[in-house]
């Protein structure tokens, strides 16, 4: 009996070591280190492992200290640690954290404000594509991102399909993408794919063919969802199932990875809405050797130019930007592994191993050599931000709420313009009231 | 009746408030302030709104989602009960290939939802393997209104094995002289089923309701993973809808004072459950 109280005494001790061993500090020894936090690559996993590798190498000989990485598994799990960080005070030094997420962290006011001291020790703001610092912050005094790697959106389409249909260069307005996937729609085969169920799509043909239109959505504190060019990207996005009957049925259930994979089998004459990270799953499928990227159409629905008030958009401004901690103890360190990572050579590396595009000018004026990329590259340098406010993720929910609660209408074959005011009117109130709680 | 130690339950105590009533404590009172993505950092100094997150919680859906998550707990527990007995019944006696059906029978409850959900959610695709056996081509399950029985499908086919895990158990606390003295009596075996052996679960069974009823109130993966976030309305659960509020909206106050208000409105049924069947086991095992 002794020997078992005696034991359970020990172990409940041993265990309250454990707890107190690991709640201990971070920077404990001698050598100094920083804490990088960055999205998984699921699709490439060996290729990043490789690439941390040589950059923590490349970061030793340079300072002498050594990278920690962290990785995190989707933007869930992202924001836990953001969250636990910002309220401990404590964890990674440098964030990676995607374009549209910016306006959201910098609302936390828990990233270093970039001063003019700042971006000297990163190499400058004159090293990176303008366009890229776009969603840096709400204006050019108050940026908190530094850009690090662009994943443009861009179209894919089926060179022998669009060669065979008679049709020989690819649209460059919406109605005259429309007009082509008529044209290319015969028996099994589809002029366009679309990933109607999917979680993030949706919002960002709407944004586009509204910015083109002239309406950003967000106007100062104000949102603009009711609106008679938001109602006509509706039209136009429902269309192409409902009324033009240009895509699949089936792709009211598809998820973007689902509609690459069904322009991938060689009957589709279009996808509307890809990246460059697609290259993999294209090369796969019966297409390989048959598509070519293209830019998205930048006039809007309904309109052969654009209005005076429409910007150009030909991708919402998307890839990751990296945001230093403003408790992190390491700010010098972790601005020079900034630099490190969106200098040249680097830059060159991320994209040779994982197909992320550069954000550094130079490396992006290299890779316009390859004629593949050069639409891409193009896309990126047309990417217009989306609204920086801390309400934007209402914003995008509401505009793809719109979409996700229309699917059995449109799977119907027939939506009204009514059935889509009511959800407008829905979207915009939850839009307004969270652009009326922003700070 | 001598002095009991019961300062011996003080471990006990004190991790049980660690682990429960502190972070429920804690849920309380950022259920009364205003904590959002702007706040978050001095979350101590976030403003007291008293109880402005609740109206707010009651106006935004937090019902219709409490309706259909109750709703849908209940139904998937009542469907899986018969089968989860009949397939205990059916493994209970000794035969060739028993435990082959036996570990046939665990294998929806060991896959993880995850799992679960990807597979249904490929079959249940417009032009998915589900519409081209009952031949209804472009039929939609994961949108509209027939998500809601999708959902439950689903979950029935990944929980009853729950529901048979406990019968099973149950089954093989029956007593060998109880099977002996019905066949002496001449019994047959719908009136030894329905008299004698049924009676042994009625304890377990209960039990396993209540653990399987949270359980798929509590199921968040499934419809995740099954309709994606934001979910179409008909299947807006309440723990997509604190996860939308919280991680997508980023209003953790709201969300503390949805879960406070679901916990309220489950915990009375649940109270009232537990009264009327008096699930004290041991009680019933001494009065027999």
């Amino acid at each position: 009996m002794r020997s078992r109280k005696t034991l359970a005494f020990t172990s409940i001790l041993g265990l309250t070591l454990a707890m107190a061993a690991c709640g201990g500090g971070d920077d404990s020894g001698g050598s100094k280190s920083i804490n990088v936090l960055i999205a998984a690559n699921t699709q490439y996993p060996q290729e990043q492992q490789a690439w941390q590798k040589s950059i923590a190498e490349q970061f030793r000989t340079q300072t002498g200290a050594d990278v920690k990485w962290e990785t995190f598994a989707s933007a869930n799990d992202e924001l836990t640690k953001i969250q636990t960080s910002v309220v401990s005070g404590s964890g990674p030094d440098v964030y990676a954290v995607g374009t549209t997420f910016t306006p959201t962290a910098y609302s936390t006011k828990a990233f270093v404000t970039l001063g003019d001291e700042q971006w000297k020790q990163v190499g400058g703001k004159e090293k990176f594509i303008p366009s890229a610092l776009g969603i840096s912050g709400p204006d050019a005094q108050n940026q908190i991102g530094i850009p690090w790697v662009g994943r443009p959106f861009v179209m894919v389409y089926n060179t022998e399909l669009l060669k065979a249909a008679g049709i020989d260069k690819p649209a460059t307005t919406w109605d005259e993408l429309t007009a082509q996937a008529k044209k290319l729609t015969t028996g099994d085969q589809h002029g366009l794919a679309v990933a109607y169920k999917d979680n993030f799509d949706p919002w960002k043909f709407i944004w586009g063919m509204s910015a083109q239109a002239g309406n950003p959505i967000v106007d100062g504190r104000t949102a603009r969802i009711q609106d008679p060019a938001v109602q006509k990207a509706y039209q136009t996005y429902f269309g192409w199932l409902a009324t033009d009957k240009v895509v699949d049925p089936a792709a009211v259930g598809w998820t973007n990875s689902q509609a690459i994979a069904a322009f991938a089998e060689g009957k589709t004459g279009y996808m509307a809405l890809t990246s460059a990270l697609a290259t993999k799953a294209l090369d796969a499928g019966a297409v390989k050797g048959k598509w070519q990227f293209a830019l998205l159409p930048t006039v809007p629905p309904g309109a052969t130019s654009r209005p005076a008030n429409g910007v150009e958009a030909a991708s919402i401004l998307s890839g990751d930007n990296l945001l230093v901690a403003d408790y992190s103890r390491n700010k010098d360190l972790a601005f020079q592994f900034v630099k490190l990572i969106t200098d040249e050579p680097a830059q060159l590396e991320i994209y040779q191993q994982l197909g992320q595009l550069p954000s550094n000018a130079a490396a992006a004026q290299s890779l316009q050599s390859d004629p593949k990329l050069k639409v891409v590259v193009e896309a990126q340098q047309k990417s217009v931000a989306t609204p920086f406010s801390g309400a934007w993720a209402d914003v995008q929910l509401a505009l793809t709420n719109a979409v996700v609660q229309s699917i059995p209408d449109l799977s119907k074959g027939s939506i009204s313009t009514a059935t889509i005011d009511g959800r407008l009117a829905d979207a915009q109130k939850k839009a307004q009231s969270a652009l009326d709680r922003a700070k | 009746m001598r002095q009991r130690p019961l300062w011996l339950l003080a471990p006990g105590g004190a991790l049980m408030i660690l682990v429960i009533l502190l972070p429920l404590g804690l849920a309380g009172w950022i259920s009364t302030i205003d904590l959002d993505q702007y706040t978050l950092r001095r979350w101590v100094q976030a403003p007291f709104i008293g109880l402005g997150n609740y109206t707010e919680s009651l106006g935004s859906g937090l019902l219709h989602s409490i309706w259909i998550s109750v709703s849908f707990a209940v139904l998937s527990t009542l469907a899986t009960i018969p089968i989860g007995i009949a397939a205990a019944l059916v493994t209970q006696n000794a035969y060739r290939g028993r435990a082959l059906v036996r570990a046939v029978f665990l294998i929806p409850y060991v896959l993880p939802s995850f799992v679960v959900a990807t597979v249904w959610r490929t079959m249940l695709q417009p032009d998915g393997v589900v519409n081209n056996w009952l031949g209804a081509d472009g039929s939609l399950w994961l949108s509209g209104p027939r998500s809601y029985w999708a959902l439950i499908l689903v979950e029935i086919w990944a929980a009853w094995p729950f529901i048979y895990l406990m019968a099973l158990a149950a089954l093989q606390s029956v007593d060998h002289e109880v099977h002996e003295a019905s066949a002496v009596d001449g019994a047959t075996w719908w009136p030894k089923l329905t008299r004698v052996v049924l009676p042994y679960l009625r304890g377990p069974v209960l039990l396993a309701c209540l653990l399987a009823t949270l359980n798929h109130i509590n199921n968040f993966t499934l419809p995740f993973v099954l309709f994606g976030a934001p979910a179409p309305d008909d299947v807006n659960v309440m723990p997509m809808l604190v996860y939308v509020t919280s991680f997508q909206s980023l209003r953790f106050g709201l969300s503390a004072a949805m879960a406070v208000v679901s916990l309220i409105i489950i915990a009375i049924p649940l109270f009232a459950y537990l009264r009327a069947v008096r699930l004290d086991v041991h009680e019933e095992g001494g009065r027999r």
